[in-house]
């Protein structure tokens, strides 16, 4: 038994008791470094082969490597045996996962954008842009343009806020009709949502203030079950995909033929009973529609006899009311941050 | 309108079920806003007092012997005070049902009562339009007759939507005649006697149409006529239709008016001298008391009748007190008239009289009507014991329609659907309409002449919509073309609200109209307004006069309301006055309250907070990030913590803290912080190009620097990165300090500058070396020195 051989067995010993006694990464990492450290016993061991005849260095150096090897072995199963007793210890945790969580902070989107923006959307992967407009119009994109002339009895039903001149707050969107077609040549593809003032007193089903979105499609070609489709796919799109519409003839000067749209009621639907917000007939009202009047399309140098188009004028409140089953027109002016909530 | 429909049954064939009248009406474009069923009412028979006596133990009884047909007399004790001997009456029996009760045999003081007399309210008829008491039916009816199946009481009264296009529907003649087209079965018009009009120059009365908004008026005399109670089945009608009965003559003009759709008028024909009435302008300052007593003064404005002795009537409202028809009235002039709907309707509106006469007046009546009116009146005043002359025509002789040339092919065109010409010519057919054919494709189609909206080839394509059915439409996803219009303003906003909802702001959605209160708030906090608002001329109250020249005012109002933290966005128009003209901008503002921090004064981290959010929503608005925030002054907004976001040099949003004077004003409890973008100054989005970073390895050193407490970070930070020059990469501050631990007027401020190269790894030398130049530049420009 060589000297190098005894030096090695005790270095192994206390090596071996200081792995043992390592708690953690720390105390391992410190073995580490005062054994097989680059200054650590076992270098200064290694510098001792030079003081050996020549003969016996090979066979120390040897021993030395081997002996290094066990150590960085011993090391690696001590440092696999902390790490698993510290997933232990970690994946023994357990919390309660129905504590409840903090509310994100995130804001809500008003209900009346969200109805126009599915609407919107709807329409504009179909190839309809989206256009806004003045809240101020003058009589002329109101009324005039829109054959509805100074004596027309269907000015009555605009009961508007006048201001001066001959300034009105829109009663409706259809003013964009005009501007549109004064802008640009067929084909004109275009909603409109836009708020809307009527001298109508408050009570849960009217405002003064209100939200309509209105649809105008002219080109060569367009006619009445163009509308038809495109409402379905709308009310589709806002109420579930087995609504239907349905069209009854109506009167507005502006289009002709014209129609009242229907869409079949989700609500009684959902419930299948009858409810309040339809009174029971399972149809709601959306608003008005037909083929653009001649009239109009003349006023904007668009020839009847060449070009035909659609229009209609819906309520964004009406239509929300009726997705969200909400029992009050007043909710959405109101903002209660639990409405928005609930509804965001 | 309302719409017995045991009225409407008379003139055409219809289903039993009310619901089903009102669906095939909405169908052919005349909505039921609502059915109105009767109460069930049975056993009530027509009975006639063959006995009365007064009750033996009670002295406000009378005890009745009955008569009710088959010889049957039926003992009834009664507390009404209008009965009579020989009086013709309702009688419930044994047994009947009533509204709210059934009829047992019971005793009455003694005496043993087979049953009741009724009034009209057991009929569910409006009481205050009838006799007190018991009702008092028509000697000519037969004891025994059962009283809901005469008069139809059990039948539905529909209340229905007529578009003022349709005046000519706005009549039960009018919906039965749309009714029996819709259902291809025929009208049965009530038989009105041959229209034979005299010569207008034969002797009688004459009308002098010196205006030519009368274009007809047809005009007859009536003799031997006496002011009565209606029977009782034309009381009944009219009060269900919802005209209140008065008495033959008033009630013989409303029912036709109903049934023809053509309002009429009375004259008491001995106060019109010669028989001459006139249709003129009325004179300036000419007066007329009308028949509801009011004294009116008139303007040449106002279509009026006149006699020769002065006006008698606002033409189509309301006829004058002194020709109106009397108790004493034995003779009358019978007008039925068509004016121009438009000058009728600013006369009405003028005086505030509607009427059902003037809502058809407005709307300017067929001239056909006119003579249906009077053939119609003449048929009942002759049965009501009149002696008719001959009616006279002024105006128009003989009504007609415009021919309409029509393109069979415009059916496919505007409906999308296939007709055959048949299918076509048998609709209109049904409508009245004379069809002939006039070439290929081509029909000549000449409305009726009740018709008169009808003008052009679309009016003729909606007709035979409504009769094929607006069903047989087809829903069809159209190809729509490219075009180029913008959709960017919306875009803008949409981008909007989904950057302030991520960054946690709630949209709300105020009213756009207010009171002066918004002033008056402005006002407490010593801010007079600094725009001119836009006012309402006809606002519903005074909360709703003006229009809002900011979002925020109605913001702060919702705030305080909340009284709790809370942030929140809208985007809406704004309006103030420029020169005299009402401005429109679009707007966005979002904001927050906050409960105050403990910090020092001088720092604001709420501010702070705003400040970054108003950044991401620009930068995502924008695409950029170059923003520069300047100092500013804002009414509003607190003087210290104000900040104008300057783009470009253009100014493009405003945000700061809430002045504390107006958020006290505004009853607002917690400090409040608001931003608000000038959305028309928005530039377009600028998509942002990939600068590649630098492989290399950056820099950076942090310098304490003691400045003059008015020097502004940015400004230290462009100093700074100016004398850096290109090995700048970005320069921050990122700490402040005032106070005792710094000179009186000065202020630390902690900056980071981080450098790097882009061609190699900088070395330390050449970074000190930068910072040198950049202390030099601090110091020469700013004054500013390292803190020691
Ligand atoms: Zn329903």
């Amino acid at each position: 038994m060589s000297e190098l051989n005894t030096q090695l067995r005790e270095l192994r010993e206390r090596f071996d008791a200081a792995v043992a006694a390592a708690q953690d990464a720390q105390a391992l990492d410190a073995a580490r470094v005062a054994f097989l450290g680059r200054s650590g016993e076992v270098t200064l061991l290694r510098r001792g082969i030079g003081q050996l005849p020549a003969a016996e260095r090979p066979s120390a150096g040897k021993e030395i490597n081997a002996a290094v090897e066990l150590m960085e072995a011993a090391l690696q199963d001590a440092e696999a045996a902390l790490q698993s007793r510290e997933f232990e210890a970690e994946l023994g945790m357990r919390i309660d996962v129905t504590f409840p969580a903090p509310p994100a902070a995130l804001g809500a989107i008003h209900p009346l954008r969200r109805v126009t923006e599915d609407i919107c959307r709807y329409f504009q992967r179909h190839g309809f842009a989206v256009v806004l407009g003045p809240e101020i119009e003058p009589e002329y994109y109101n009324f005039d343009a829109l054959n509805i002339p100074a004596d027309h009895p269907a000015r009555e039903g605009f009961d508007s806020f006048f201001l001066t001149g001959n300034l009105l707050l829109r009663p409706h969107t259809s003013p964009m009709q005009i501007r549109t077609m004064q802008q640009h040549r067929p084909p004109v593809a275009v909603v409109v949502p836009g708020r809307c003032y009527r001298r109508d007193a408050v009570d849960a089903r009217h405002h003064f203030q209100f939200h309509q979105i209105e649809g105008l499609l002219v080109d060569r070609g367009v006619h009445f079950g163009h509308l038809k489709g495109m409402l379905t796919g709308m009310c589709r799109e806002l109420f579930g995909r087995d609504q239907q519409v349905r069209f009854r003839p109506s009167f507005f000067p502006f289009t002709e033929p014209s129609a009242e749209v229907d869409t079949t009621c989700p609500l009684c639907r959902a419930s299948g009973s009858p409810c309040r917000m339809c009174g029971g007939s399972g149809w709601i009202e959306l608003g008005g529609s037909g083929m653009v009047h001649p009239n109009v399309l003349r006023n904007m140098d668009y020839d009847p006899a060449e070009y035909s188009g659609w229009a209609f004028g819906f309520g964004v409140e009406r239509m929300a009311l009726v997705r969200y089953d909400i029992d009050d027109i007043r909710r959405f002016y109101e903002n209660d941050p639990a409405f928005l909530k609930q509804l965001a | 309108m309302r719409v017995p429909l045991a009225w409407l049954r008379e003139y055409v064939e219809l289903p039993v079920d009310p619901q089903r009248v009102a669906d095939m009406l909405a169908q052919i474009g005349f909505p039921v806003d609502a059915i109105e069923l009767r109460p069930v009412v049975t056993g009530v028979l027509v009975g006639r007092i063959a006995q009365l006596e007064k009750h033996p133990n009670a002295d406000r009884l009378q005890v009745g012997k009955i008569d009710v047909g088959n010889g049957a007399l039926l003992t009834i004790a009664t507390a009404a005070t209008n009965v009579a001997l020989g009086q013709t009456i309702p009688v419930a029996t044994i047994g009947a049902q009533l509204p709210h009760l059934k009829i047992e045999r019971r005793k009455m003081r003694g005496v043993e009562s087979e049953g009741m007399m009724v009034s009209a309210e057991e009929l569910a008829l409006p009481t205050e339009w009838f006799e007190d008491g018991i009702m008092q039916l028509d000697e000519a009816l037969p004891p025994g007759t059962d009283v809901v199946e005469y008069f139809r009481l059990s039948e539905a009264v529909l209340d229905v939507d007529v578009t003022s296009n349709r005046v000519d529907a706005l009549s039960i003649l009018g919906l039965a005649r749309e009714l029996a087209a819709y259902q291809g079965t025929p009208l049965r018009a009530p038989e009105f006697g041959a229209f034979a009009p005299a010569a207008s120059d034969a002797p009688g009365p004459r009308v002098s149409m010196d205006s030519p908004d009368c274009t007809r008026f047809v005009v007859q005399e009536f003799q031997n006529v006496r002011v009565a109670p209606s029977p009782a089945w034309m009381r009944i009608r009219l009060a269900l239709a919802g005209q209140r009965p008065i008495n033959n003559l008033v009630d013989i003009s409303n029912y036709v008016m109903l049934e023809t759709g053509q309002p009429l008028h009375f004259y008491d024909a001995a106060k019109i001298p010669d028989g001459h009435l006139i249709v003129r302008d009325a004179r300036e300052g000419e007066t007329l008391q009308t028949l509801d007593g009011e004294e009116r003064e008139l303007t040449p404005r106002d279509l009026v009748i006149a006699s020769e002795r002065g006006a008698e009537g606002l033409a189509g409202l309301m006829g004058g007190a002194a020709s109106e028809v009397r108790e004493s009235t034995t003779s009358i002039l019978l007008e039925s008239a068509t004016f121009n709907g438009p000058r009728i309707r600013r006369t009405g509106a003028r005086f505030a009289l509607r009427s059902e006469a003037s809502t058809r007046h407005e709307k300017t009546l067929p001239p056909v009507l006119s003579t249906w009116g009077a053939q119609r009146a003449a048929q009942l005043l002759r049965e009501s014991g009149a002696k008719a002359g001959e009616p006279r025509v002024f105006g128009i002789a003989q009504p007609q329609t415009q021919e309409i040339a029509f393109d069979t092919r415009d059916i496919k065109r505007l409906l999308g659907f296939e007709l055959t010409a048949q299918e076509i010519r048998e609709y209109l057919d049904r409508l009245g309409f004379t069809v002939e054919p006039a070439g290929e494709q081509t029909l000549r189609v000449t409305p009726p002449l009740w018709r008169r909206d009808v003008t052009i080839a679309a009016d003729v394509v909606e007709e035979v919509a409504r009769m094929a059915g607006y069903d047989r439409i087809e829903g069809v996803i159209p190809a729509v073309a490219e075009h180029d219009i913008s959709s960017n303003e919306y875009v803008l906003e949409g981008r909007i609200a989904a950057t302030l909802s991520a960054l946690g702001y709630d949209e709300v959605v105020t009213v756009a109209l207010h009171g002066a209160q918004i002033f008056e708030r402005m006002r407490r906090a010593g801010m007079e307004p600094t725009f001119q608002p836009v006012e309402v001329l006809n606002p519903l109250s005074e909360d709703q006069r003006y229009l809002r020249s900011a979002l925020g005012p109605a913001h702060l109002e919702h705030l305080a309301r909340l009284d709790t933290p809370a942030r929140i966005f809208e985007i809406g128009h704004i309006f103030y006055r420029d020169e005299g003209q009402p401005l429109e901008l679009p707007s966005a503002a979002f904001g927050f309250t906050a409960e105050p921090l403990q910090e020092p004064p001088w720092h604001d981290s709420h501010f702070l907070r705003l400040k970054s959010d108003a950044i991401a929503l620009l930068r995502e608005l924008t695409g950029r990030s170059d923003f520069e925030f300047a100092p500013d002054n804002r009414k509003g907004l607190h003087p210290g913590k104000t900040a104008a976001v300057l783009l470009d040099g253009r100014e493009i949003a405003s945000l700061g803290q809430i002045d504390p004077r107006l958020a006290k004003a505004f009853d607002l409890r917690l400090p409040a912080y608001g931003a608000w973008l000038y959305l028309e100054r928005i530039p377009e989005f600028a998509t942002p190009l990939y600068r590649p970073p630098s492989r290399y390895p950056s820099t950076y050193r942090d310098l304490a620097l003691l400045c003059d407490v008015d020097t502004s970070a940015a400004r230290v930070e462009r100093v700074i990165s100016g004398a850096i020059g290109d090995l700048c990469t970005a320069v921050r501050t990122f700490d402040e300090y005032r106070g005792a631990q710094v000179p009186e007027g000065k202020k630390s401020l902690a900056v980071r500058a981080t450098m790097q190269r882009m061609d190699t790894t900088i070395t330390d030398e050449e970074a000190d070396a930068a910072i040198d130049r950049a202390l030099a530049s601090l110091r020469d420009e700013l004054g500013i020195t390292l803190r020691a």
